[in-house]
């Protein structure tokens, strides 16, 4: 390796820094197979494995690369539009292809992220993208995690190309609306953006759930399903207009993840942006409510009502929030509630709602078992009864119960 | 009073044998001492090794009943996984409370598990949570480099790990299923596995001189570590939650951590300060 290769790593990773799914997520097992003599790599089941954290509190699981950042469009937001003054650097398909292999066999990675600026072509960009994931899998019979971030108006042959070598697919939609994309992100389109998004999920669930006549399975197509990204705080729009594009997009384009970014200030930005970076409470505030959508059977309408100028409370959070505004239901006997509602108690947690469900069918918890849990007892006290424990009737009626349970969020600065 | 030496590291198939005859024996938890024996420490040795020969009489002796206990008495195999990771944490107690949470869950409560709240259950989960995240990070954190081999064409691959538990047995089935088509070797202070693509080879206390001082493609994972971090928002300690500052040692990027926290703040606002450029 040369130290050329040095200097375009250093500009095609700080260029990738901005994109928030790091993760390598589920996609089934996948090992070498007994006789196959050069397979490298495995899949575990579980989420990909964190193999390092960077000060910024981000897990390392990827190399997360672009395989160049020429661009030929101008999205304000981006480091890489074309009226940036950054440095620029272009990949081969070899020196990508090798990276990630001897990154891998050094266990510094689970697989690649690879992401790309535009350059000739959107078809002849995602052309070069799907030659690595080919050489991947074919020239070196990797089994590990394979993540291409797809061009939304690339051909759907290519596309489909992607899908069989990738495990993860996706499409960033950046922002919630045409308007903000047109101010912001003016060659994209968000209605060609959900037709892309719309032909993967057909092509995934084709995969997963249907047979042909022989009994045979379409081709692979990545087993690990769509996300897409948002950037918050950079444009105007509410946490109420962001949570229903992502309703939006759970349910009609069966999208595995949505991933916020607080908009922060990049090297050489554009005038039409905000100076300051977005507050990383609300990054924070709407993975939590997304959280709730997803696992905690809250919908849309109970996580907003009530909330100021349709944006979520900073100094709470949206379940805490909820809770101090529908105290009546308040206080629910941990021995006796049913699920849904243990789901609803501020600091109780769905893996802590299971642990309780089994220790429910042997005893009755008392205040001490659940100190014992190490719960949030704090939290806790105003909203349950527990055999030996009932709140003071005054508590939940408290006007000042919110400020007792607000922490000062602790976000850092040093 | 019964006295139990274990003599292996870290020990869980005596565990289990011993167990088993005790149990079959009625020997109540409190009864038994269990005693760790340090096989590595060499000024032990003579009498060490005369135990080892008691120590293998009394296996054979025992070998009858063992079997008839074997198949009298049902465990839960939750259980037996939870046992099995709990006796690879470092504490010399695993042996008395994993047969106390056994003996229990035989005479006393058959779904004892379940009862989380339960001291003994809460200990035990705790060792198991402890080995676990020890293997885990073990998977995550150690790194591999190469070694030049003389022929040129099989790479070989050695990497140094301190777990703080004995967590290599935990996780050598990972490693073997995904590095299956690589030579390799990987150390820790108490045991080495060799892998040479067909057959694992177990050797204790191995020497970390094998370990290679350096490595041609380390240089470029730094420098994917040094760019892949936004120093607009750091966020230290959630950094330092998942990646105490126990496992820095075993890792080559940690080397750039206190630089890069230190020029964070500055680099951020130079990105605010500097004008827009167009």
């Amino acid at each position: 390796m040369t130290d050329k290769l040095a200097t375009k790593l250093e500009i095609l990773s700080d260029a990738a820094k901005y994109d928030a799914s790091c993760a390598s997520g589920t996609a089934g097992k996948r090992t070498a197979g007994k006789n196959d003599k050069k397979g490298i790599g495995s899949l575990t089941g579980g989420t990909g494995i964190c193999h390092s954290f960077t000060p910024d509190g981000r897990c390392v699981s990827l190399l997360k690369i672009l395989m160049t950042n020429y661009c030929i469009y101008d999205c304000h937001y981006c480091i890489n539009r074309i009226s940036s003054n950054v440095k620029r650097a272009r990949f081969t398909v070899q020196e990508v292809v090798d990276l990630t292999i001897n990154f891998y066999k050094r266990n510094y990675i689970e697989g690649l992220f690879l992401s790309s600026g535009i350059i000739h072509t959107p078809d002849y960009t995602m052309e070069s993208m799907v030659r690595i994931a080919k050489s991947l899998r074919q020239d070196h019979h990797f089994k590990g995690y394979i993540h291409l971030k797809t061009i939304p108006n690339a051909s759907p042959e290519l596309q489909t190309e992607a899908g069989l070598y990738a495990d993860r697919l996706s499409i960033n939609v950046e922002m919630p609306t045409q308007k903000s994309l047109n101010t912001y992100a003016p060659e994209k389109e968000l209605g060609e953006i959900h037709n892309a998004m719309g032909r993967l999920k057909n092509k995934i669930t084709e995969h997963k759930y249907d047979k042909t006549y022989s009994g045979r399975r379409p081709p692979r197509f990545a087993p690990g399903g769509q996300s897409t990204q948002m950037i918050i705080g950079a444009d105007a729009s509410d946490d109420k207009t962001i949570l229903t594009s992502s309703v939006d997009l759970y349910n009609h384009k069966k999208l595995r993840r949505v991933y916020y970014s607080a908009f922060s200030p990049i090297p050489d930005a554009s005038q039409v942006l905000p100076l300051k970076p977005a507050p990383l409470v609300r990054e924070h505030r709407l993975y939590q409510a997304d959280w709730l959508l997803r696992f905690y059977d809250f919908k849309l309408d109970e996580i907003l009502q009530g909330t100021k100028d349709n944006m979520l409370d900073m100094d709470h959070d949206p379940k805490l929030a909820w809770a101090l505004r529908n105290r009546d239901i308040f206080p629910i006997d941990l021995n006796r509630a049913e699920k849904h509602l243990l789901l609803r108690v501020p600091g109780l947690g769905a893996q802590t709602v299971r642990k309780i469900l089994s220790i429910r069918r042997h005893t009755n918890l008392s205040w001490e078992d659940l100190a014992k849990m190490r719960l949030p007892l704090n939290k806790l006290k105003p909203f349950i009864t527990v055999s030996n424990y009932r709140p003071p009737l005054y508590l939940l009626d408290k006007n000042n119960l919110g400020d007792m349970l607000k922490k000062p969020e602790q976000i850092e600065l040093f | 009073m019964k006295t139990i030496k274990i003599f292996q590291i870290p020990g869980t198939e005596e565990w289990r044998r011993e167990a088993r005859i005790a149990l079959h024996n009625n020997l109540h938890p409190n009864d038994i001492l269990w005693l760790v024996e340090d096989s590595t420490q060499s000024d032990l040795f003579d009498t060490l090794s005369i135990n080892k020969q008691e120590h293998s009489q009394n296996q054979s002796c025992n070998h009858r009943q063992e079997k008839r206990s074997h198949a009298s008495i049902a465990i839960p195999k939750s259980a037996i996984e939870l046992f099995n990771m709990a006796l690879c944490h470092k504490d010399p107690q695993r042996f008395s409370l994993c047969y106390r949470v056994l003996w229990r869950i035989v005479f006393e409560d058959r779904y004892l598990l379940q009862r989380k709240t339960d001291n003994d259950i809460i200990t035990l989960t705790a060792l198991v949570k402890a080995v676990r995240r020890d293997a885990y990070k073990m998977s995550a954190y150690l790194r591999f480099r190469k070694i030049d081999s003389p022929d040129n064409e099989t790479e070989r691959f050695v990497a140094w790990y301190e777990p703080e538990h004995y967590s290599l047995e935990l996780k050598l089935d990972f490693f073997k299923t995904r590095f299956k088509n690589m030579q390799w070797s990987i150390l820790t202070p108490y045991r080495a596995a060799h892998w040479d693509m067909t057959s694992m080879v177990l050797q204790d206390t191995p020497s970390r001189a094998q370990y290679p001082k350096e490595d041609e493609v380390e240089k470029y994972w730094l420098t994917y570590y040094a760019n892949i971090f936004n120093p607009a928002r750091p966020k230290k300690k959630a950094m330092l939650s998942s990646m105490p500052k126990k496992y820095w040692k075993n890792m080559p990027e940690t080397v750039l951590i206190e630089d890069l926290i230190r020029t964070a703040e500055s680099k951020s606002r130079k990105m605010i300060d500097n004008a827009a450029s167009d």
